[in-house]
């Protein structure tokens, strides 16, 4: 048989032309390739991303010092701040907003990604599009167009006033903690909706014809099948609410009243008008460890394909 | 072979992906002009040990040569040797020209050559004028087609094949493995062709080698490989087998014998496989089932192997009715007949007599 | 029988659904409607029709300012974080690398941060290097911020071209310039576009990070200074409208632009059978 390799030809070095041709060694090739396309990106977000992060704890313990008779080097402001009753229950309080407001998001948007998913049919791209539109372009005015519709000479005091169902403009509609989840709510269920669909879209009708099949009811189809396969795509849709919303402060000032000032609240002030960077960091030190640990605890169900 | 004439030499390749040695020392020159298929199941190695001759994949060990230059750590844009992929992978937003001219563009051909190279390539392959297309408007076959244009226009040192057939339903698979024969004989180049179809391999292959768990279970012409298997994988890989567990009772001559009552025996000759065979040794012969003669009562061939049975199911396939007969030596044998008169009138539950010539069978191992 | 849901389930969240929408764009229909107003606080009563808002907008060179500086920061950062997107793209479709989870965590982090961190922070990282306050710094956090967007949107899009295109350019010679330039940037050219407007638009209407780090103030910021100011708030919400206008048309043409397209790499990679053995 043609495969004896005992006679090997001697080797020449493969050319083209006369010139030698380029080689690689063999594994380190691809390593060089990958860290060109990273390096960019990387480094940006690195300096712009992490860094800053850095530079946050270093204020907070003093490290760093803004004006001439900030502390240096000391803990002082961690201590001001775990023990303060004020700081902490105003942390815990946009906590609670926060969770408020990811959980109504996620009620109210599982039935439009279950809707778009699974039964619009061809227009469910075009409908989740007119879903997502005013997400992306207008924070600020939904904001401020709930002031017009809640607000004591608002649309809804108005219309209850002049059909004379009622006198007193309803107090708790606007300048109210109600007013915060509500808002806060109406702008994020678009973004919220989205992975919820994405992970509904994936499912495979099939299985839920399997259920049927095997005699469950819709119901139960739903609670044994569909909702478990969609629970990633639940996961990543609140995480992206939950965790970003802790430090909202923008709404909570503009609808919230007087119960409007948050932890976010604080922070900025304490960077703008208060000028007092180190306890700002040491806030924003604290806020970005829980972010941490909120990522550790939900990370494990998120991956990219979830939300792309 | 003389040397000149070796298009790709293959020397002792290993190549592992983690914990899997997917190429276990593959040796294999390849001449100029032959057409050679990578036989074997999915996970063999075949497709690994292609994509290191084209360089998307590098060896652990061992050299490729391309016309006697060592070719490992050269990048794929830089080796003779183009690809036909198995999906096409056809440029979808460049029409036919622009995909077949790609290579041709880059080597800075210019345009006017470029036109009426791609206008003849298009003539060999059968798709005369379809130069605007563009690949979403053309049918699988024609995909196929102007994916082989692009390759060899470029006129490489050898074709490389990744099952591109696969995708195309039985009929045109056929047709397509005619051109394909067609092509490399007009324009003489080396196909290299990677398939797990043994009917692919044998009709159109000028040598097979059949790979199995990394390594070439055996190298050799179509024939070769069908009729003289060297391992119980390519007997049992490249088209039926029956294959027996045959205890030595007699040594007779030239043959070994094996008494499996009054009438029936199995005879197999002491051949070039050499095996060192006495009486008391065990066997393992292999015969195909189209060698199997389906008879009622006759006397064995001279000198050959008879078995009684009876037929347990009988298969019609259209050409070939497929008799599975359980056997006095308690295996059951698969037979192969043409739908003919003959072959009708056996039945399931009828009792026949199997004979095969002596040199019909192959030993495939023993100890 | 649809295993989904029922026929009456079916209608419910129909109503369900268009009702959510309704409430989507009411408060937005509204605006509009109360932004034609003739009254100079932005609630009721209803003081008659008119156009007067919009035209006197176009007199406010405050406004104006606040929208270029909003433009550029947008234009800039939209380039921008195009440019980072692809090499990261490429690198978490094309490549297996070592911590490719973490680094792809710190690349779509920014979308989980607290956007007041992020403002803070990088307030202090100028600060402490001394980078003054400019469209620059503002860019540059907008960068931050629009970078996961764009790569969600690149990613899907990287994933559905097929490798043995890359690999068949280079066999026929190409390096992996030329493939890029020839193969995957046009394949991957409609889904950068709606990177690239979504990067815009993301970056117009962010307000968080751009109040901490910006010197002049962009649209967003301007607007926001505005609500303390009742009598200025008609002409603000005019431009804004405007804008909303606008904003919506870039993204839905943006959307349409990267569906159409897909669907064209979809019917132009998916390979066709032959019903009869004739070429």
């Amino acid at each position: 048989m043609a495969t004896d390799t005992t006679a090997a030809p001697p080797v020449a070095d493969a050319r083209i032309g006369g010139t030698p041709l380029p080689r690689r060694p063999r594994r380190r090739g691809s390593w060089r390739a990958t860290s060109a396309l990273l390096a960019t990106p990387s480094i940006w977000l690195i300096v712009f991303f992490v860094v800053p992060v850095v530079l946050v704890g270093l204020y907070s313990v003093g490290a760093l010092t803004l004006l001439k008779n900030d502390d240096y080097l000391s803990l002082e402001n961690w201590r001001f701040f775990l023990a303060s009753d004020t700081y902490l229950s105003l942390f815990w309080k946009s906590v609670r907003m926060s969770l408020g407001v990811s959980i109504t998001s996620v009620l109210l948007a599982y039935p439009i990604a279950y809707l778009l998913a699974l039964i619009a049919g061809r227009r469910k791209y075009t409908l989740l599009l007119v879903i997502i539109v005013p997400f992306l372009t207008s924070y600020l005015l939904r904001v401020l167009a709930w002031r017009v519709i809640l607000g004591q000479q608002g649309v809804i005091n108005t219309f209850l006033h002049t059909t004379g169902l009622r006198d007193e403009p309803i107090s708790w509609l606007f300048y109210s903690q109600f007013a915060i989840y509500a808002v806060l709510a109406y702008v994020w269920v678009p973004f919220v909706a989205l992975p919820i669909f994405v992970s509904l879209e994936s499912l495979d009708e099939h299985l839920l014809e399997a259920s049927s099949d095997l005699g469950a009811s819709r119901f139960r189809t739903f609670w044994a099948v569909t909702l478990p396969l969609s629970l990633p795509g639940v996961i990543a849709g609140f995480t992206f609410v939950f965790i970003p919303t802790i430090g909202e402060y923008i709404t909570p000032q503009l609808v919230g009243g007087k119960g409007g000032f948050m932890f976010g609240s604080a922070i900025q002030s304490a960077f703008t008008a208060g000028l007092d960077w180190q306890f700002g960091s040491a806030m924003a030190m604290f806020l970005i460890f829980a972010v941490a640990v909120l990522l550790a605890v939900f990370g494990r169900f998120l991956n990219v394909r979830s939300v792309a | 072979m003389t040397e000149a004439g070796v298009a790709i030499s293959i020397q002792g390749v290993h190549k592992s992906f983690g914990d899997v040695r997917a190429v276990d020392g593959i040796s294999l020159d390849i001449a100029e002009g032959e057409f050679i298929t990578l036989l074997g199941p999915s996970g063999c190695g075949k497709t690994t040990t292609m994509r290191m001759v084209a360089g998307f994949e590098e060896p652990d060990a061992g050299s490729i040569l391309l016309r006697g230059a060592d070719v490992v750590g050269v990048p794929p844009n830089k080796r003779e040797v183009n690809m036909c992929f198995q999906h096409y992978a056809l440029f979808p937003h460049m029409d036919v020209e622009k995909n077949i001219e790609y290579g041709l563009k880059l080597k800075k051909v210019p345009k006017g050559d470029r036109q009426k190279i791609v206008g003849e390539m298009l003539e060999i392959v059968g798709l005369a004028g379809m130069q605007a297309r563009k690949p979403g408007q053309l049918s699988g076959g024609q995909q196929q087609r102007v994916a082989l244009a692009r390759a060899l226009v470029n006129q490489p040192a050898a074709l490389l094949l990744d099952e591109p057939l696969g995708a195309l339903d039985v009929k045109l698979r056929k047709q397509m493995q005619l051109e394909l024969k067609r092509i490399q004989h007009e324009l003489n180049t080396t196909f290299v062709y990677v398939t797990h179809d043994q009917d692919e391999a044998l009709s159109m292959s000028d040598r097979i080698a059949v790979m199995n768990q990394g390594v070439i279970e055996q190298l050799g012409a179509p024939r070769e490989v069908y009729e003289q298997p060297a391992t119980p994988f390519v007997a049992d890989f490249v088209g039926v087998l029956n294959a027996m567990d045959v205890r030595v009772d007699e040594v007779a001559g030239e043959d070994l014998v094996m008494k499996v009552n009054e009438r029936d025996r199995i005879v197999v000759p002491v051949g070039p496989t050499g095996t060192d065979a006495g009486v008391g040794s065990s066997l393992l012969v292999a015969v195909r089932p189209e060698r199997v003669n389906l008879g009622a009562g006759e006397a064995a061939l001279n000198g050959g192997s008879r078995l009684s049975g009876t037929v347990r199911q009988v298969v019609y396939l259209g050409t070939l009715t497929q008799f599975y007969v359980d056997t006095s030596i308690g295996k059951r044998l698969i037979v192969h007949h043409l739908s003919d008169d003959r072959s009708s009138t056996v039945n399931e539950g009828d009792e026949v007599v199997l004979t095969w010539a002596r040199d019909d069978a192959a030993v495939l191992s023993g100890s | 029988m649809n295993a989904a849901v029922s026929t009456g389930g079916r209608r419910w969240l129909w109503v369900t659904f268009w009702i959510l929408t309704f409430f989507l764009y009411a408060p937005l229909v509204i605006l509009v409607i109360f932004s034609f107003n003739d009254r100079e606080f932005v609630s009721f009563p209803w003081e008659g029709f008119t156009f007067r808002w919009y035209q006197t907008f176009l007199d406010n060179d405050e406004i104006f300012k606040s929208l270029r500086i909003s433009l550029l920061v947008a234009s800039v950062t939209a380039v921008v974080t195009a440019v980072l997107a692809i090499p990261a793209s490429i690198a978490l479709v094309r490549r297996r690398f070592f911590a490719k989870s973490l680094v792809s965590g710190m690349m779509l982090a920014p979308l989980v941060i607290p956007l007041v961190v992020l403002g803070i922070s990088l307030l202090i990282l100028f600060n402490t290097i001394g980078i003054e306050a400019s469209p620059l710094t503002v860019v540059i956090g907008h960068v931050v911020i629009a970078l996961p967007f764009a790569i969600l949107t690149l990613v899907p899009r990287l994933e559905r071209i097929p490798v043995s295109l890359e690999e068949a350019s280079r066999d026929l010679g190409a390096n992996w310039l030329t493939t890029f330039r020839q193969i995957t940037f046009p394949l991957m050219a409609p889904a950068l576009f709606s990177a690239f407007l979504l990067s815009f638009v993301i970056s117009f209407d962010e307000v968080v990070v751009a109040s901490f780090v910006a010197e002049d103030a962009t649209f967003p910021v301007y607007l926001l200074s505005q609500l303390r100011l009742p009598r200025q708030l008609p002409q603000v919400i005019a431009v804004a409208v405007v804008i909303l206008v606008i904003s919506a048309i870039i993204v839905i043409a943006a959307e349409v632009l990267r569906r159409v397209s897909d669907r064209r790499l979809e019917s132009l990679t998916t390979v066709q059978e032959e019903e009869v053995a004739v070429t």
